[in-house]
């Protein structure tokens, strides 16, 4: 397993849109993608738990990466954390 | 005649169709296997993923790309794997498809409708949405079929959802009316984007109201008249007509810029009293918000609104406007405006008494808890704080020493906020008389016309006997506002006008000709103040 810590940068947090991108992006791996934050765990192929969960802006949050391609997912996650999700 | 929240503009005149809820009874549904339950629940999953597809292109022809956005985020939310996999638990537990969706969807509705965040919680509406036309596939039932009603119908609902709006044919819906339902809900911005004139939450409408009623919507107040004279059908239709013509003329100035003949560039703004109502000033072509009158978030209940209540107001309104600056007047109470548990003392002289900035000095808890949910709300957008009834440098001094004391005790709590600018509102003489001393305070001026004149001209604008001499026309007014302009421009600030005068014809050439920035101005006469300053040099 890998895993990274974050702090989300874009402004409006993870909701709708940001979090339809993010997990488009995670489905596109095999490996399972956990994300901690606030003490829980949160599945990052599903939106539901995601933007059920408040992500906002300033949030400090984990993502561990588990199985064959785990390093290439965690790639892929933290480039879009990083971008704040192509928000402007 | 029946009253609700006016949130889309027009005038419709129509006959009503009541649009009735399918009836989502899965009671008799027996279980036969497992694997033929899951095997339903997949294919309706599928047909709903091709019905919505289908929708949310029709909606980006008829509303615009940002609608359809709703319906495809429908898509990605049923899609979530997570989710399928408890439905498809909850039959290996023995439940039928339609019991298996409908209590994995009320534990998601119940997560969204208790999160703190406004934006948030409106998801809430999205997963009944969800939940009902889903159930509504496994069933088998039609959805209601609101393409094909004639021309002139009025279509009156408990709520539309985004699936039923997408049907909607604005050719021939005159008005639609909700049981449920504010200006930012999904039926109000699909009303707004079609045009459509709209009366939200006018309570039991779809009760009092039968199919086939002859109706009159206002969707400026809200109203529906019931039973029409035909009279007022004459005037409702002229009215309309008029309005229509108007929006034409004006609409060419929606998403032009605000530049006079000789090229200088202003700005036009929308003042609002409710975090909605930033939704106007953005329906309306607003470069921003520059009056928000945050005592409407005290009046009409009893205790003070909390730091958390006030934060997301402010934030609401941040994020409406998206990047474009909004100027929060800090409490501006007394006077007329009593509010009963605040304790305000009974006053022979309320105008000149313990009001504004003069009781929040002496009230330091209540300011301060204001002043931080907007220095918390400051990081969603371009967020300025206005003083009110400034009459000298130290009141603007003191509101800015504790602006800094509140951004201090943030930054200790560990809380995220952003200090913001904080500006003057120039609405007494003797802020105008020494506005060069306050500039070198203020980030900004913006100056308050109605209290300006009502001051100087030492005239209640109450009284019909003086009311004549309440008139910004007057010598005295136009030298304070000039002396004001000036004395900004000198220390190189910002200078905007949020009183009645700012949307004056007669008026804004001479603020043009001051050097006057921003003119904010009721949302409704955004476009035509922003029509005249285009046609001055």
């Amino acid at each position: 397993m890998v895993s990274k810590d974050f702090t989300i940068k874009n402004k409006m947090g993870l909701h709708m849109r940001p979090a339809q991108v993010f997990v488009t992006e995670m489905n596109k791996f095999s490996s399972t993608v956990n994300i901690k934050f606030a003490g829980k765990d949160i599945n990052g192929k599903g939106i539901m738990g995601i933007m059920a969960a408040c992500i906002k802006c300033g949030a400090e949050i984990t993502v561990e990466c588990d199985g064959a391609d785990e390093q290439a997912m965690l790639d892929a996650a933290s480039a879009l954390i990083e971008n704040g999700f192509g928000e402007e | 005649m029946l009253k609700g929240i006016g949130a889309s503009q027009g005038f419709g005149i129509g006959k009503a169709i009541i649009i009735e809820d399918v009836k989502l009874d899965y009671s008799a549904v027996k279980y036969s296997d497992a694997e033929s339950e899951k095997a339903r629940l997949s294919k309706a999953v599928e047909d709903f993923i091709s019905e919505t597809k289908h929708m949310a292109d029709e909606l980006k022809l008829t509303a615009g790309e940002k609608e359809a956005e709703i319906l495809e985020g429908h898509i990605t939310m049923l899609g979530d794997p997570f989710m399928l996999s408890q439905m498809n638990d909850s039959i290996d537990a023995g439940n039928v498809a339609e019991a298996a969706a409908d209590s994995v969807f009320q534990m998601f509705y119940d997560m969204f409708a208790s999160v703190e965040d406004e934006l948030m919680r409106q998801r809430a509406s999205d997963v009944k949405d969800i939940r009902d036309t889903l159930l509504r596939i496994l069933l088998g039932l039609k959805s209601v079929d609101i393409s094909a009603v004639p021309k002139g119908s009025i279509l009156i609902a408990k709520d539309f959802t985004p699936s039923m709006t997408s049907q909607i044919k604005k050719e021939n819906v005159s008005a639609i009316i909700t049981e449920i339902g504010g200006v930012t809900s999904h039926s109000a911005i699909l009303a707004r984007a079609m045009g459509i004139p709209a009366a939200l939450s006018v309570l039991n409408s779809t009760e009092i109201i039968s199919d086939g009623d002859l109706l009159i919507v206002d969707g400026f107040k809200g109203e529906v008249i019931t039973e029409p004279t035909g009279d007022q059908i004459k005037e409702y239709t002229l009215k309309q007509e008029a309005y229509l013509k108007e929006k034409e003329s004006l609409n060419v100035y929606f998403n032009k810029p605000t530049i006079t003949k000789s090229g200088l560039v202003k700005k036009v703004y929308g003042n609002i009293g409710k975090a909605e109502d930033a939704q106007n000033v953005v329906q309306n072509g607003g470069e921003g918000i520059g009056l928000f009158r945050t005592e409407f978030l005290f009046m009409d209940r009893d205790r003070a609104p909390t730091e958390q209540e006030q934060f997301e107001a402010y934030s609401t309104v941040a994020k409406t406007m998206d990047e474009k600056e909004v100027i929060i007047r800090t409490l501006d109470i007394g006077g007329d405006k009593n509010i009963p548990y605040l304790d305000i003392e009974k006053e022979e002289n309320p105008f000149l008494g313990h009001r504004a900035i003069r009781y929040c000095l002496d009230n330091k808890e209540l300011f301060k808890t204001q002043l931080r949910a907007i220095l918390r709300a400051a990081v969603f957008g371009d967020i300025k704080i206005m003083i009110p009834l400034v009459t000298t440098v130290d009141e603007i001094k003191k509101a800015k020493a504790l602006i800094k004391e509140c951004a201090d005790e943030l930054e200790n709590e560990g809380l995220s906020y952003k200090l913001v600018p904080v500006g003057v509102m120039i609405e007494t003489p003797s802020a105008a008389i020494i506005s060069d001393l306050l500039a070198k305070e203020a980030a900004f001026f913006s100056i308050g016309t109605n209290d300006l004149t009502g001051y100087t001209m030492a005239v209640d604008r109450g009284n019909a006997k003086v009311s004549a001499l309440y008139d910004c026309f007057q010598p005295s007014v136009l030298r304070a506002i000039e002396m004001t302009i000036k004395n900004a421009k000198k220390e190189g600030i910002p200078v905007g006008m949020c009183g009645e005068a700012a949307a004056n014809t007669e008026l804004i050439p001479k603020l043009i000709e001051w050097g006057l920035d921003e003119f904010s101005v009721t949302p409704s006469s955004i476009l035509q103040t922003r029509k005249t300053i285009c046609e001055n040099e």
